[in-house]
């Protein structure tokens, strides 16, 4: 009895409670009479959550500082893309197949010259690799359809509705982030950790910071890659415009407003830059000054993000547990922003 | 000239001064003795202010200055010579010395100050147009002496001048500060492994271990095994 | 023939600009290590200010200059003092930079596109009219941009040996401990090392504004271009980012000329990789990390 009970406790804890409710909430939406104009923006804050997060795996957590991310995502969707629609394959096959091009693309194109590197050159190197995709994209305009972009990209089904698209998001975003989950508790995340805290201490360990930081790279282009090409046949409808620098910065914003370093923070902010991008089109370019104000007031005065606040208010309510958070949360706001240490090269 | 009254200081959440108490006289050398990891350099850096202690008082002629910035300290006529050097590496003797004499005081002073130093180091004067990366240990800390003296300094910081040098140099290196002390009338605080020079140089020395003072005494009282003995 | 050598002269204007570009963010990189993303949009801000004063407001061009290198200074001032040191003294000082100035970047971007519109806009050539030269002609403007560049190279080096700020600037820049124990005020420096690179970019800027269109959304474009000549010339390195520059516009030429223009970027990218691949500090040296 009691050994049974010992191992219920920690599904029980308030905070895996919560996520469940969420979850169970998640599932039922569609029953509870959302529009499909909000199912349509909530499953494409899916995709983005996947994005943000897995570029919050490099930066947050591995401290490579990486900007090429949306490039990742673009090579996804477009290989996707174009193979369902020049090869007329369905969707379900060259969805794989664009994230394992991804995956090796990023991997030899871009992990194994940048992460001999260090610092504030990888930052540079990885955003001018992105920066020059839709060059190539113009040049092979035959297939890419050049600055216009591609349209009529076959769907997941025939007809797809917007409640199916949303369970296709969800379950590709809990996929993903249950592969993040094993990423960052398991083997690299432990090397990342230990790398942070003493590199000589973790090479003596046998940790390889470039073969880990190439494994990190590998995984992250890959979930990148696919949610690029989910995205692809979601929309039906894909152009350069992707890899321009709104988008860029907004997708940034996500994991960084959120809170760098934490599983929880891109998804939260995902969704609030995705509803909050959709709900201000009307707004013209006065997003764009709110994205810049969002990110300059989150820097200077929240560094971690709402999950910052998270913890603050939760330490406030629980005020004996120490802070608030427990040691072994990886969400709480406690750890620190490894790209630092990175791009930082001893003062 | 200097009192320090039960400064502390930490490196993160490791304490490496508990509370250590000093005093330096006008135009006096002072060795300040210990085991190595025990707390000299960061008492050093702690009166330079490159690594601000985190209490206790350290006063210049009766003026507190423990939390005032580094600069602040060199003008008031504190110069630290760090056991690292911390030349520019890329610049000329002659830049590195020029630089030396950064703050408005010194610069009025300028070429006396250039005189006195190429008097003691004759070296420095030959390899004046050399970039200091090219240049020998020795000579390195030839510079880094050097540049410290350009300061105008009344009270001279050094950490370990002599460690990795020849012994010809090492004794270079002594008279030097030697004639800094004796011809200028600059007061020294000397940081040193080579107990016997140190006590050859100096009139007072203090053991500092485990991050307190273990003793004070005049260097007539002293010799090289005993103080030895404290170290274990 | 002639083709060639015009693009030849166009690729060596352009690199100058290029150069003076790349000076102040390679200066303010190796002086403070902050990287400045912010960098192409301070260069655009002066050259939309130049516009306005001497077009809008009709002012001679020389008073519209100096206006806009006041409010650079101001600005630099402002970014320093504001926010940039808050952020250097936090242990993630690195990636809180990066982000802070991408985030100044989109501001100055909402406010040049709220200000003065989308449309594409130039600042004025300094002297009009050409020259007729044994391969073709030469605009007046361009032997202006090319004289001017240069002086202002031999100024900068003037100013990095000679001055008292200039050498504690290379002081900080080659040993930051170094410089806080010969008594060099951190702080005033890094403050004078952002009027420099603000002032410097915004120069740039208005040079780059008289020879190429712009609009709120170029200042990537020379952001990007400004740091892979950095990091091709070494950075921290001012001779290192002028080589670089001027490899770099002569490639670009050549390339628009044999190529087109839609190849530059890839060509740009390609030349960035392989240097860094060959030599990571840089075609010069410089700082490597």
């Amino acid at each position: 009895m009691r050994g049974a009970g010992r191992r219920l406790m920690p599904l029980l804890r308030p905070r895996n409670l919560v996520l469940a409710s969420v979850g169970a909430l998640l599932v039922a939406w569609p029953y509870l009479g959302a529009d499909r104009f909000v199912l349509h923006v909530a499953a494409l804050t899916f995709v983005w959550a996947v994005v943000a997060s897995y570029w919050n795996l490099t930066n947050g957590f591995a401290g490579i500082t990486s900007l090429g991310n949306m490039g990742f995502f673009a090579i996804g969707a477009y290989t996707s893309a174009v193979l369902a629609k020049e090869l007329d394959l369905t969707p379900w096959a060259t969805m794989p197949v664009g994230a394992l091009a991804t995956m090796a693309l990023v991997t030899v194109l871009v992990g194994l010259p940048v992460l001999r590197l260090r610092g504030i050159y990888i930052a540079l190197l990885t955003l001018a690799f992105a920066d020059a995709l839709p060059s190539v994209i113009t040049i092979f305009r035959a297939w890419t359809g050049g600055g216009i972009g591609l349209l009529g990209i076959p769907e997941l089904l025939e007809d797809l509705e917007k409640w199916q698209a949303y369970y296709f998001a969800l379950a590709f975003f809990a996929v993903a982030q249950a592969a993040l989950v094993l990423v960052v508790r398991g083997a690299p995340g432990l090397a990342f950790v230990a790398l942070r805290d003493s590199e000589p201490f973790a090479q003596a360990l046998g940790v390889d910071r470039f073969k880990e930081g190439l494994r990190v790279f590998a995984i992250s282009a890959f979930f990148t890659g696919f949610a690029g090409a989910l995205y692809a046949h979601l929309l039906g409808q894909i152009s350069p415009a992707m890899l321009g620098i709104e988008q860029f910065l907004m997708v940034i914003s996500m994991w960084m407003l959120g809170g760098a370093g934490t599983l929880l923070g891109p998804v939260l902010g995902a969704a609030i830059i995705t509803f909050g991008n959709e709900y201000l089109r009307v707004a013209g370019s006065l997003r764009l000054g709110l994205l810049g104000l969002a990110i300059v007031i989150t820097v200077l005065f929240f560094p971690g993000g709402i999950m910052q606040l998270v913890g603050r208010a939760r330490g406030f309510l629980t005020r004996p547990r120490r802070g608030g958070s427990d040691p072994d949360t990886v969400d709480g706001a406690a750890l620190p922003v490894g790209s630092g240490s990175e791009t930082g090269e001893g003062r | 000239m200097l009192r320090i009254r039960d400064v502390t200081s930490s490196y993160g959440d490791i304490q490496i001064l508990r509370g250590v108490s000093l005093d330096v006289g006008d135009g006096e050398i002072v060795a300040l003795l210990g085991p190595n990891g025990h707390g000299k350099s960061t008492l050093l850096k702690a009166i330079a202010g490159v690594h601000p202690a985190t209490g206790g008082s350290i006063e210049l002629d009766g003026e507190e200055i423990r939390t005032e910035p580094p600069h602040r300290i060199v003008e008031r006529g504190v110069a630290y010579i760090p056991e690292e050097r911390f030349l520019f590496p890329e610049m000329t003797v002659f830049e590195n010395l020029r630089l030396g004499a950064y703050t408005r005081r010194a610069r009025e002073r300028f070429d006396e100050n250039l005189a006195f130093v190429y008097e003691i180091f004759p070296r420095l004067r030959e390899r004046r147009d050399q970039a200091c990366q090219s240049l020998s240990g020795g000579e390195s800390r030839m510079v880094a002496i050097a540049r410290g003296l350009m300061s105008g300094a009344r009270l001279l910081l050094v950490d370990e001048p002599s460690i990795g040098l020849a012994p010809a140099l090492k004794k270079d290196v002594y008279e030097a500060i030697r004639s800094i002390n004796q011809q200028a009338g600059i007061s020294v605080l000397l940081v040193e492994q080579e107990i016997e020079y140190a006590l050859r140089l100096a009139s007072r020395a203090y053991l500092l271990k485990k991050g307190a003072i273990l003793f004070e005494r005049p260097v007539s009282e002293l010799d090289v095994a005993h103080v030895k003995e404290a170290y274990f | 023939m002639d083709a060639f050598l015009n693009s030849l002269a166009s690729g060596l204007i352009v690199g100058s600009l290029y150069a003076i570009m790349a000076m102040g963010l390679t200066i303010l990189y190796g002086v403070s290590h902050v990287f400045n993303f912010a960098h192409g949009h301070v260069a655009v801000v002066a050259a939309y200010l130049v516009w306005f004063a001497a077009v809008r407001l009709g002012l001679a061009l020389p008073v519209g200059v100096a206006a806009a290198l006041l409010v650079m200074v101001v600005l630099a001032l402002a970014t320093y003092w504001g926010a940039i040191r808050g952020l250097l003294r936090r242990s993630e000082w690195g990636f809180g930079t990066l982000l802070f100035t991408l985030g100044l970047a989109i501001l100055a971007e909402y406010a040049l596109l709220e200000l003065f519109g989308p449309r594409v806009k130039s600042v004025p050539a300094v002297l009009p009219g050409s020259v007729r030269l044994w391969f073709g002609r030469l605009a007046l403007n361009d032997l202006f941009l090319i004289t001017a560049s240069v002086v202002l190279m031999v100024l900068v080096g003037a100013f990095l040996k000679r001055t008292l700020t200039g050498q504690a600037m290379r002081a900080v820049a080659q040993s930051l401990p170094g410089a806080q124990v010969v008594g060099i005020d951190i702080d005033r420096i890094y403050g004078a090392t952002f009027i420099f690179a603000f002032v410097m970019t915004g120069l740039s800027g208005v040079l780059l504004g008289t020879k190429t269109y712009m609009t709120p959304h170029i200042g990537w474009e020379w952001m990007i271009k400004g740091f892979v000549i950095v990091a091709f010339g070494g950075l921290g390195s001012v001779p290192g980012a002028i080589v670089a520059a001027f490899l770099l516009g002569v490639v670009e030429a050549l390339v628009t000329l044999y190529l087109g223009a839609i190849w530059i970027w890839p060509a740009w990218l390609v030349t960035f990789i392989v240097a860094l691949w060959l030599r990571p500090q840089g075609i010069l040296g410089g700082r490597s990390t």
